[in-house]
């Protein structure tokens, strides 16, 4: 008798440890949203890209138009001028998402997706410059369609609508430099990096 | 009718990995230790558990002479916890 009552002990000792281990299933079911909800996609990394590239284009794209003298002084200035700030941006861009994501821990598919968008947009860019040298053709028109292509990609990737209608302005400020072709690219370079890179990250940035 | 539940993600700590691993395209061990709330020891044992499954696939690497393990969720995987979720959905009615 006392050896039942020792064994009924036990099996209750162990029905209520393994009771925290056996889940029913609406627990269940809670664990799996909550562990979805706590492993979003953090876009304010991303907005910081927008927002560095914004300021890095305009400012060059202003000192240029501003100083043509300093920046034209020899037959390369302007090209290495318009080719190492930019690939310095890019290491720097591509240093701080390495950080970013190794802080953050995980990679979602939409962060891959932007990584990967991007990622083209840098090797397309440097393509671009090349041709555009050999071809000594001004090559803002080509870059400032492809920046719009890919913003708009990002936008509704990301689902964020300044973003759309960014990329739909510097898509118009190419339109508009190949078919009026005695504006200011520069001027209008500046103009599409502004709105369409640093008013979208910005407003990225600040969004809750 | 209710559909079986795969016994290995009963477990909350499987559970927890393996709803992280899908909705990410990879996640490193520390993050998982950091969502599932378990120490080291108990999250090896059950990484180690679904790997023998085939439900995650496991990438081991250095950073900074540091360890750093990654994690994936397999096709298999995938297919396991969609089905355990469909099951989970036929018992959401029952009070238990």
């Amino acid at each position: 008798m006392s050896a039942l009552f020792g064994l009924k002990n036990k099996l209750v000792y162990v029905c209520l440890n393994l009771k925290p281990f056996i889940m029913n299933p609406s627990d269940q079911l809670q664990l799996i949203n909550d562990a979805i909800n706590k492993t979003k996609e953090q876009l304010k990394p991303t907005s910081v890209n927008f927002i560095f590239w914004g300021i890095l284009i305009t400012l060059m794209s202003i000192t240029h138009l501003l100083l043509p003298e300093f920046i034209q002084r020899s037959r390369y200035s302007s090209v290495l001028f318009w080719t190492v700030i930019p690939v310095i941006g890019m290491i720097v861009t591509i240093v701080y998402n390495i950080k970013m994501g190794v802080k953050k821990g995980y990679e979602t598919h939409l962060g891959r997706a932007l990584k990967i968008t991007w990622g083209v947009f840098n090797v397309a860019w440097i393509a671009l410059v090349v041709m555009s040298i050999f071809k000594r053709q001004n090559p803002v028109e080509d870059i400032l369609f492809l920046l719009g292509i890919v913003l708009l990609i990002s936008a509704f990737i990301i689902r964020f609508k300044p973003l759309v209608i960014g990329g739909a302005l510097v898509l118009i400020c190419s339109i508009l430099l190949s078919i009026k072709p005695e504006l200011n690219p520069l001027l209008l370079n500046a103009i599409a990096a502004f709105s369409g890179l640093f008013i979208p990250g910005l407003s990225l940035y600040l969004k809750k | 009718m209710f559909e079986p539940l795969d016994k290995l993600l009963t477990n909350p700590i499987r559970l927890m990995v393996m709803s992280v691993l899908v909705k990410v395209d990879s996640c490193d061990f520390n993050y998982l230790k950091k969502m599932t709330n378990s120490t080291q020891g108990n999250l090896s044992i059950q990484l180690k558990r679904l790997f023998e499954n085939n439900y995650i696939s496991i990438t081991k690497s250095f950073e900074k002479n540091y360890p750093k393990t990654s994690c994936r969720i397999t096709k298999t995987g995938a297919t396991a916890f969609a089905s355990h979720f469909k099951a989970l959905q036929s018992y959401k009615n029952l009070d238990l």
